[in-house]
Parts: structure tokens; sequence; C-alpha cells
């Protein structure tokens, strides 16, 4: 039962932290979003205007922003298509090694971000190991290039992101009652239509979790599309990190940021409310 | 302590009218560190060169150490015994040096601080535009940095550096003298040069067979997804500006439209826009790139079969400087660390630690010999004559570059 | 359950922890290199391993990372775990907003994150950077991952048990202490692991927060960049991953021994999860 006005004291330490911490830097921002910058690269703030957001509604940006919307999509379907099964199987055949499995699921990430992702480039580049295997076996004479594509960015960005999406899921399994799939079989089901009807849709909150999780950093992620990526691999995120840093122009930077927040937020809290509607009925 | 905002220009007097009265605790040590700082003055000669020549890279630096006959290696070793006009004051204990990693000679710091009783603190970036973006006004802390040259006219304008004090830099004698009086920082008075370097094209011999010389060669359909170009919007639009035959620097939009088509041609050719040049050449991804000519010393470590050339169009040369920041606590040490920089054979030993040459002059005879002859670090000067330095150009000119950066980024 | 879908289903999980442990070998290989660039095989040596020991600045920033992360980690997940809770199971007025508010760190780029509280802390505390900024940003980037990870947990359980409890006469914290908690556990705890990987390698917003003399270990990594990345660097992630191993390795150990009875006879009743 929800249970009424305890539920304010619940949750306002993270409100109030959040609003200081988080929402007033942003205030921060927003207010150099309107202003300008001068010769000497420093913010001018006597002539509010929403100039940048009018420059940032420029066409010249949107392959970028469908870059990181293409990208997070993608890698979000990958890691919830590869980390659900990995998720079940420690959940289900664990057993008592379970903690130990998701921790080594973790233990991957404790390493330095820029040492996996240019590890990855040994492992991806034209004479790298992935290439120098297949010569060896005798499959290609050329090496295939895998590195500066899409599909080394989405690799990546998948492995960057797949603790994210086995995490949550697996919390979601793991609290399953067994008896509910036993009951499912003994009603007829066959093993196939038990996990369709009963496992898939009671563990949907993990899985909706799981591509917040994935999903929304993503779209973000600028790191990995520029180390992995090539020239045609652009995302916003870049552009957005680009402006602030080699141009200088935070007032700018911080315009494309909040369009970039405002319609990731949108469309988030679109697709949630659809997505608990629809299938969970909260 | 006192608020070291305050933009004044006199920050050398200040600091050491400050370092006085600060604290009666002090001046014992105070006198004792005068001390100690004389006798290692007196004993300077004789540490500089032990230490320069036991960590000298290059062995054929070791030799000249010893010759006393030198006048710059004397000059050098010592720079507090040469005369000047008013007592050396004694540096503070601590100096903040905010750099790269490894982009500054294995044993300068090391000397600087077997020279003086200061603890030399040594934080990092890893790009010298998220440098730029914490520095605030004042350089938030940092004592010394090592912006590019194109920097120094806004940094000085809005007092975020201070004004150098010659008389603590004896050294400056030692630069080259195309180095006095450099365009973005005349006489020097913000900054002191620190290392420069040249843009061109890199290739690997193996896969590029016909020795090309000009700039076109990155436009060649033959190495598709094998060629690379730099990471930074002027370099890109440099190259392509000056293969039209314009200015690197031009500010006509219409000749800046002419260089993003031709970059726009070039872009289904390439693998990547990456800075990692000697990542990308080293490993073979790519066999023709734009780089900056240092890189190639880096390179020719791990692959000896890359070759370097500037093209004929012509190409753009830069430079790295140190400065002291205006919001500094530890001014003397950072004047006495530039003045350190400066010496003939700590400059010498950058050099042939990170492989890009210094705009020192007396360093030369202390530079190992393969760096003085490689044309990609060192071109001679005819070459160096057709180069263009890259400027700092007005805001409004930037904004019209960088647009057409990241369209050209962002288009299909 | 059918014993070849577990074969399968087994050799499949078993690929993929392969691909989540593939760079790992290749960086563990490459900090034997005898090269300074990481790049191509030149050799075996264990010079990196020794020169590792003697960087005091790497070593430092090890330490000031592990003391961000424990700060980041703790706070982080008492507060989101609370957030995460609430939004779960408990009514009260601005549910919406709070869920936005809760989203929001999550979709905000990371730079205008770290210059945001750049430019806050400037403003309101004259500070630029300091050990306290770097983990109040920390804390303030982790609390919406442990909260979405709770929250989950938390709306999947059967809200009736809680409510028995309180029938069965217990306090509402008792409640809570005593039949909440423990069900929730694992997604606390996934919560917590979450925020332990962000904080470790967090970058663009410490960049921005750390100052002088809290170089995080991602800072000092990134700062390698212009020359390469050398394999000291390799070593000491090497020697992060063989440490946290060993020390994981131990927990479960003793963890294993002490929670066997308590396993066993679980497994002989019907659990809610």
């Amino acid at each position: 039962m929800l249970t009424k006005g305890r539920g304010t004291i619940v949750v306002l330490p993270a409100v109030v932290w959040l609003a200081i911490f988080f929402l007033l830097p942003l205030a921060f921002i927003l207010v150099v979003s309107l202003g300008s910058r001068d010769e000497l690269g420093r913010i001018v703030l006597d002539r509010p205007s929403l100039d940048n957001y009018r420059r940032a509604f420029n066409p010249d940006y949107l392959p970028t922003l469908v870059n990181a919307l293409r990208y997070a999509l993608l890698t979000t379907v990958a890691s919830l298509l590869i980390g659900y099964p990995v998720a079940y199987w420690i959940s289900h055949y664990g057993g008592h090694r379970k903690a130990l499995l998701l921790v080594l699921v973790m233990l991957p990430f404790w390493t330095s971000y820029l040492i996996r992702t240019y590890a990855w480039m040994i492992i991806l580049r034209d004479n790298g190991v992935v290439n120098g295997l297949l010569r060896a076996i005798g499959l290609t004479s050329e090496p295939i290039i895998l590195l500066n594509t899409d599909f080394s960015v989405v690799l990546g960005m998948t492995y960057g992101f797949l603790p994210f999406a086995i995490l949550p899921i697996y919390v979601s399994i793991d609290r399953l009652d067994d008896n509910l799939v036993a009951a499912a079989r003994d009603l007829y089901a066959s093993g196939r239509s038990a996990f369709l009807h009963v496992t898939l849709p009671l563990s949907m909150p993990g899985i909706i979790a799981a591509s917040l999780l994935t999903f929304i950093p993503a779209i973000g992620d600028f790191v990995t599309p520029d180390l992995l990526g090539g020239a045609q691999q652009t995302t916003i995120a870049k552009v957005i990190q680009e402006r602030f840093l080699d141009g200088r122009d935070w007032p700018f930077g911080s315009a494309l940021g909040f369009i970039l927040i405002a319609v990731t937020m949108v469309g988030t809290l679109i697709a949630l409310r659809r997505v608990r509607r629809e299938i969970v009925g909260e | 302590m006192s608020d070291p905002r305050d933009g004044s220009r006199n920050q050398v007097e200040q600091a050491l009218e400050r370092y006085l009265t600060e604290q009666q605790m002090t001046r014992r040590e105070l006198i004792e560190r005068i001390g100690a700082l004389g006798a290692l003055v007196a004993l300077a000669p004789i540490v500089a060169a032990c230490a320069t020549g036991a960590a000298s890279v290059a062995p054929s630096v070791v030799a000249p150490t010893a010759t006393p006959a030198r006048t710059t290696a004397a000059a050098s070793a010592a720079p507090t015994a040469t005369p000047v006009p008013t007592p050396v004051p004694s540096p503070e204990s601590e100096l903040i040096v905010y750099n790269w990693l490894d982009y500054i000679g294995e044993d300068v710091i090391p000397s600087f601080q077997e020279k003086y009783p200061v603890k030399v603190k040594y934080e990092l970036f890893d790009d010298i535009e998220v440098a730029y973006a914490k520095l605030g006004k004042d350089g938030s802390g940092y004592d010394v940095s090592f912006p590019t040259s194109v920097d120094i006219p806004r940094f000085s304008a809005a007092g975020t550096i201070i004004p150098l004090d010659k008389s603590l830099l004896p050294n400056i004698a030692n630069l080259g003298a195309e180095w006095k009086n450099p365009g973005y920082d005349p006489d020097n008075t913000h900054s002191v040069p620190y290392v420069w370097w040249t843009t061109g094209v890199g290739y690997d011999t193996k896969k590029v067979t016909d020795s090309p010389t000009s700039s076109k060669a990155l436009w060649d359909p033959r190495y598709k997804n094998h060629i690379s170009m730099l990471d930074d919007y002027q370099e890109a639009f440099g190259l392509a500006l000056i293969q039209l035959g314009y200015s690197a620097n031009t500010t006509d939009t219409t000749q800046m439209d002419a260089a993003l088509a031709l970059l726009k041609q070039q872009k289904p050719l390439l693998r990547t826009y990456s800075s990692d040049t000697v990542g990308t050449m080293v490993s073979g991804d790519v066999w023709i790139g734009q780089i900056w000519g240092s890189d190639l010393y880096q390179i020719n470590q791990e692959n000896e079969n890359i070759s370097f050339f500037i093209p004929e169009e012509g190409g753009v040369r830069g430079s790295d400087t140190a400065v002291i920041y205006s919001g500094a606590k530890h001014p003397i040490a950072a004047h006495l660390f530039l003045n350190h920089l400066l010496d003939a054979k700590v400059s010498a030993s950058n050099t042939n630690t990170i492989g890009y040459m210094g705009p020192n002059e007396a360093a030369k005879p202390f530079i190992d010999p393969a760096i003085l002859a490689d044309p990609a670090v060192n071109p001679d000067k005819a070459i160096l004559a057709k180069l263009e330095e890259l400027l700092d150009l007005p805001n409004a000119v930037d904004q019209e570059y960088l647009t057409r950066w990241q369209a050209l980024k962002a288009g299909g | 359950m059918n014993r070849e879908r577990n074969r399968f289903l087994s050799a499949y999980a078993l690929l993929v922890y392969a691909f989540l442990f593939a760079p790992i070998v290749v960086l563990i290989v490459f900090s034997f290199n005898d090269s300074k660039r990481t790049f191509v095989w030149k050799g075996f040596t264990t010079e990196w391993y020794a020169k590792l020991l003697a960087n005091d600045d790497l070593l430092a920033a090890v330490g000031v990372t592990v003391q961000v992360a424990i700060v980041a980690v703790i706070f982080s997940t008492v507060i989101g775990s609370l957030l995460g809770v609430g939004l779960a199971r408990l009514r009260f007025r601005g549910r919406g907003s709070t869920e936005t508010l809760l989203l929001l760190p999550m979709v905000t780029p990371e730079i205008v994150m770290g210059l945001s509280l750049l430019l806050f802390f400037v403003a309101l505390f004259d500070s630029r950077g300091s050990f306290a900024q770097l983990s109040v940003a920390h804390i303030t980037f982790c609390i919406s991952f442990v909260a979405v990870t709770v929250r989950s947990r938390a709306a999947g359980m059967n809200p009736h048990l809680e409510e028995a409890a309180r029938d069965l006469g217990a306090s509402a914290l008792g409640a809570f202490r005593y039949v909440t908690l423990p069900l929730i556990m694992p997604g606390i705890v996934a919560g917590a692991l979450l925020a332990l990987s962000l904080s470790i390698d967090d970058y663009v917003v410490s960049t921005f927060n750390a100052g002088i003399g809290n170089t995080t270990l991602p800072l000092y990594i990134y700062s390698a960049i212009k020359f390469g990345v050398s394999p000291e660097i390799n070593a000491i992630s090497t020697i992060v991953v063989a440490f946290t191993a060993l020390a994981i390795l131990f927990a479960w150990r003793v963890g294993t021994f002490r929670g066997e009875d308590r396993q066993a006879s679980e497994d002989a009743e019907p659990t809610a999860g």
C-alpha cells in the first residue's frame, strides 16, 4: 500500500541535494546560455537574448543529432538483447555464485575507460587482433576495416553500457517467484510460452530501468564515437564539447546543451508514460 | 594571504614584501634559505653540470658540459650568478606547473629542484582547451603553464597572465633571433617561447610509394579509408586554404567556403579526423595523414617507415609558450623556472626527450644531432620562411571557421 | 529446467563474459609490452610495474580516486536508494516532477554538468576545485543511477508484504527494516556497484572540479594522451583489476561459508525473492 505523507520525508534528501547541487548550477548555465562571449572569450551578460537558441536550430546540426540517437538506440537494443540472457542465466543458474558472477560483470569497468577503448582499438584495427586472426586462419588476405566505422562505435558503446543493462535486469528477474513459472508450466504452457508470458512481462521494470540507464547516457557519450568512430561518425555531444572548448563559446554550447536536454527529456518521459500504461499498468 | 587577484602589475615586488612580512617565524627559514641558496649559487655550475650531464638523454651532450670555454654553458649553468641589477629574491617554497604529462624533458624538473629549494607540483591536463576553460581570470591557482602562442594576445589583454620581469630571466638572451620579438607577443613581454613545430604530411613509405610532395596527396582516392586529417579546425582549414593559394589565417568568408568545399570532397575518403597521429600512423590504419612535424620523432621510434614532408604549397607553424598566471602564488619561483627552461642545456634536454625543437639558439650544441638533422622536426631556414604562422583570430572570424568545421563534420 | 537449454545458455553467458574481458586481457598483456607506446608488441618486460611503484603522481592519483569513490558511493547510495524507494512505493505530492528531477542529471551532457558545477562553486564558494567539490560533483551524478536501479527493484516488490508486517504489529520503521530493506537490498547493492563504476571512471566532470592536488586516475591517464598511453597505465589498471578480483573472491569465500547454512534453509521454503 502506498503510504501517504511519509513519502515526502523519504525523498527529501535527494530532492534537496539535487536542487542545490544540480538545479542551481544548471540555472547558472541557463543564464550563461542567454549571454554571449566577448572578444577575449569572456561571458557577457548585459544583453540577454535567445540568439544562441536561434543559432542552435541550425539544420546543419541535425545529422549529428540523428547519429547520436541512432547510436544510442542501437546500443540500447544490443545491450538489452545481449544482457538479458546473461542476467537470466546468473539468476537461475548462478546458485551461490550469483554475487560473484555479478561483480565479475562489473570488474572490467573498474579499469580506465580510456584504456579499455584503446584496447578495442588494438583489437579492431587493420593490423589488430581480429584481422590478425582472420588472416592466420586464411579467411582474408586484406584487412577488413573494422575501426572508425559505425560498427566499432556501436560495439564500443554496447560494451561500455552492458553492465548498466545487466544489473537492473538481473535485479528484476531475481526477485521473481519461481513458483509463478512452475505454475504456468503446470497449466501446460511450454517453456518458451512461460518465459514470454510470465517472466518477461514481470521483469519489465528491470528492462525499463536498463533502457533508461543505457539510452540516456549513450546520447551524451562523445568519447567512444570520437575514439572508435571515424570521420563520418560525429555526434551532437562532440559538437557541444567542441563549442565549449575549441570555440570557447560557453553561451552557445550551453544553448545547444539545453536543447539536447529538453529533447531527450521530453522524448524519455513520453516513452516512459506510454510503456508504463501499456505494459506495467502503473 | 592577500588576494592575488587584484591584477596588480607589481607582482614580484608585492610577492617579495608579502613573503618577508608574512610570518615572523619564517624569518629564520628565510635566512637559512638565502644561505642555502647562496651556497647553491656557488655550487651551481658543478651541480648543473652533474645534473644535466648525468641525466642527459643524448650521450653527445656529456662532453661539452665539462668544457669551461663555452660561454653560453657557463652563463646558463649559473643564472643567478650573472650580474643582475637587483639582488635575486629568494623563491617561494613551492611551484605549481600545469602541463601535459611528459611534455617536458625528463630531468628538467629534477634539475630545477636541485638548483633551488622549490618543490614543484606538476599538475596535468589532457586538452589545452579544457585547461583554458578551467583557468578563469587568473589561472585558478596554477603558477606556470604552456598555452599555445595564438592565445597569448587574448590572455594578456584579459590580464590572465602577468608581464614578465626580465631581470629574473637572464637566459632569455639564449633565444634565437627570430624568437626575440614574435608577432603574437612583441618583445616577449608576457611569455617566453617553449617549443615550436611545423604541420605537414606524414606517410607510410611502404604503402605510399611515389614520394608525394603536394598536400593534394591527401585527396588521392587510392588511399581511401587510410587518410587522416588533424582534429583541429585551424589546421584542417589551414591546409585546405593554403592548397587553394590563400592565407591560412584568412578572414574572407568566400575563401573559407572554398576551403570547406575542398574539405567536403575529401571527407568520404577519410578514415578519421584525429590528433592522435602517432597512434593512427603507427598502427597502420592510416597510410597518409596531416601530422605535426614533431610527432614524426615519436612515430619513427615505433615505425621507421613513416616519412614526412611539408607540402610544396606551403604550411603552417606554431609554437607553445611558457607563461605565469596573474593569480600565481609563487611568482618568483615561476620566473626562476622559466629562466631554467631557457637554459641552453635544459632546453636541449627538453628537445631530446619530447622531440620538439625549442627556440633556444644556445641549446643547439647540446641537442641530439639526429633531431637537428631531422627535416620534420627541424626544417631548414628556407622552408621555415615559407611557412605561415598561425595567428589569433578575432572572435567573429573564429566562429565562422568553427561553424563551417562543424558543418563539415556533421554532414553525411 | 531443460538440460540442453542450460548448456546453450551457459555457453552464451560464457561468450558474453569473454566479450567483457577481451579488452582486459589485451590490457594486461600489453602491460608487459617492451615499448613506450602500447600499440605493437615488442617484447616482454616488467619494467612498467617497477616504474609504477616509483611513480608518486600516479599512485597519488589512485589514492584520490579511491577516496572520492568511497565518499561518492556511500552518499549517493543512501540518498539515491531513498529516492528510488520513495518513488516506487510511496505517494507524495510532486511525484511527476520528482521523476523528472531524477532523470535530468542523466540527460545532461557531462560538460554542461561539469562546467555548471564549476561556475556554481566559483560564484558561491570562490572555489575552483577541491576534494569536497569533487566529491559533491560525483555524488550528484551518481544519485540518479542508484535511484533508477533501486526503484525498479522496489517497484516489483509485493506491496502486501509490508502491509502484512504492519498487521502483525511492526512499526513503519520496523517493517521497512525487516521486510522491505532486505528485499530491495540487491537493488541497492547493484546501484552501489554502478555508482562505484561511474565514479572511478569519471573524467569530464572531474576535470573541472578537481582542482590542484586532486588529480584523479582518469585525469592522469587522459593527460598522457599527447604522448601516448604508457604501459605504466596498463600496469596500474592490471593491478586494480587483480587486487579487486582478489578482494571480491575473498569476500565471497567468507560470505559463502557464513551464508551456506542460511542458503540451505532458504532453499527449503518458498520465498518472494
